[in-house]
């Protein structure tokens, strides 16, 4: 959908604000492919900005979204910049074989893009490391370079530890995203036992100014497929599902409960009461239904 | 179905469950100190390391097996890797396995190079996908035919003008009267690994992936 907002925006000269969607999208996929052609996702944009506080902001919010559905996640942070950084410093041309060396992980084919030894030592870094902003440091002192994005990531991180969610955000250079329009920050989002990326996103200045409006832009896109998966199906488990109900002239403080609920990352449904006889219902008080005292959540 | 909350604390390495990399990755996990314990042909099995547990399932099947992280690691020929196309960690060449993946014709063909394959003609190959991708950057139109073993007979039956197979020594192509004309791509056995569960379970990764780069 990224293609589509920033064309959206450039038609209407926008170059500062703030979008969400939650939509189905279809795609055209070789029958191989193993994705699906039609899928759900929900993202949002942040348009204009400072560059730090805007890739913070968006990393920040699709922890918080998924959380707030009770999916405890983690993000990978890659950079389009410090590849394109690297390739300069080592007079490597290849682009399309280099970064499928190092979405991969392939040593071997690293070795096939370039045979300078100090480009396959950092590179080989580069792929085999995971850590913090540590971790630009080291590569840019084996490159002599990527003094800039060192500060770049210190800073996103010290933003991130003020929105309380760095502990779960890596650097793994080797994220990188298949869609060509991220020139800067790109970033992944996953959760154990599902074998995908849930979401992911990333910068794209660049697409803003073919579009024609030179801004900056930055945002993400979670997959509700997967999301659902990771929650354990459709249906939800209705063993962990609470069940709450509101008295007529209640609706307010039942929604209220829900939303407080949901918040603290607990599943539940909110319906009506209709003679119900397991569940949480809601009038002047909250109340278990089964025993008749009064519900704390 | 949601994930299974055991899944977490363990690790499922897939190998193949027969064929020419079984024991020779059987024997490299042995080395890196990771015994089969109970019955090694059931498809999942127990290990000396209550921290891994072994997937056995087809070689051809196991970078799907990693893709969708039902395995977290997987060990398979780096040719099926590539002919599913599936985006996967390749974190080794374990070093086992080694085979080129060669275009041969039969000898009395008179063609010398791929490129001299008359356009329209078919290849009959177990690797479409990379057999395509081959002939697409060679510029010549060819017709894949996906066979499932036995490829080396294609010409002599007349199926096939050439073959796209693994070749190890060159003798199965020697005794079907096939020559060797162009190397599609080198393979080797390589330790392959879900993305997610690279982030997800780094440390305990790493260390298998460690173990088994050492391991002679």
């Amino acid at each position: 959908m990224t293609t589509q907002i920033a064309r959206m925006l450039a038609s209407k000269a926008k170059d500062e604000g703030r979008l969400c969607y939650i939509t189905n999208c279809i795609r055209y996929l070789e029958s191989r492919n193993l994705s699906l052609r039609e899928y759900w996702q929900a993202g949002a944009e942040r348009v204009g900005g400072d560059r730090v506080s805007a890739d913070a902001e968006a990393v920040a919010l699709s922890l918080e979204m998924l959380n707030s559905v009770g999916i405890r996640a983690s993000v990978d942070l890659g950079s389009m910049s410090v590849i394109r950084k690297l390739m300069d410093r080592f007079k490597i041309n290849d682009y399309k074989r280099l970064t499928g060396a190092i979405g991969s992980k392939s040593i071997d084919d690293l070795r096939k893009v370039t045979g300078d030894r100090n480009a396959i030592e950092t590179f080989t870094l580069l792929m085999t490391k995971r850590g913090k902003a540590e971790m630009i440091r080291a590569i840019a002192d084996k490159a002599g370079c990527l003094e800039d994005e060192y500060e770049y990531f210190r800073d996103l991180y010290r933003a991130l530890d003020a929105y309380g969610c760095a502990s779960s955000v890596f650097v793994d250079l080797s994220t990188i995203r298949e869609m060509a329009y991220y020139n800067d920050l790109v970033f992944e989002i996953f959760t154990w036992g599902i074998g995908l990326p849930i979401g992911g996103g990333g910068r794209y200045d660049a697409m803003m100014k073919d579009f024609g409006i030179n801004t900056t832009a930055t945002g993400f896109a979670l997959s509700i497929d997967l999301c659902v998966r990771a929650l354990g199906g459709p249906q939800g488990n209705s063993n962990e599902t609470l069940k709450v109900y509101y008295q007529d002239g209640f609706r307010d403080k039942g929604i209220e409960l829900a939303r407080r609920l949901r918040g603290s990352g607990k599943c539940c449904t909110l319906d009506a009461y209709k003679g119900e006889r397991s569940g949480i219902l809601v009038g002047e008080k909250a109340v278990k239904i089964e025993s008749g005292e009064e519900y704390e959540p | 179905m949601s994930p299974d909350p055991d899944r977490q604390e363990r690790i499922i390495l897939a190998l193949p469950n027969k064929g020419r990399m079984r024991e020779p990755a059987l024997n490299l996990l042995k080395s890196a100190g990771v015994s089969v314990t109970g019955d090694d042909r059931s498809y999942l099995s127990k290990t000396s390391n209550p921290g891994i547990d072994l997937l056995s399932v087809r070689a051809a099947d196991i970078p799907v097996y990693v893709y969708y992280g039902i395995a977290d690691l997987g060990i398979t020929g780096r040719d099926i890797v590539a002919e599913t196309g599936l985006e996967v960690y390749e974190l080794a060449d374990l070093g086992f396995g080694c085979c080129n993946l060669v275009v041969a014709v039969d000898k009395d063909s008179g063609i010398r190079s791929p490129s001299e394959i008359p356009h329209g003609s078919k290849v009959a190959t177990e690797f479409p996908n990379v057999t395509k991708a081959y002939f697409d950057e060679l510029g010549v139109l060819v017709e894949t035919i996906t066979l499932r073993g036995a490829v080396e007979i294609a010409p002599r039956l007349g199926l096939a003008t050439a073959i796209v197979d693994i070749s190890s020594t060159g003798a199965t192509l020697e005794k079907n009267r096939l020559s060797a004309i162009g190397k599609v791509m080198s393979s080797s056995a390589r330790l392959i690994c879900n993305k997610i569960s690279y982030k997800t379970k780094y440390d305990k990764v790493e260390e298998i992936t460690n173990r088994l780069r050492v391991s002679p």
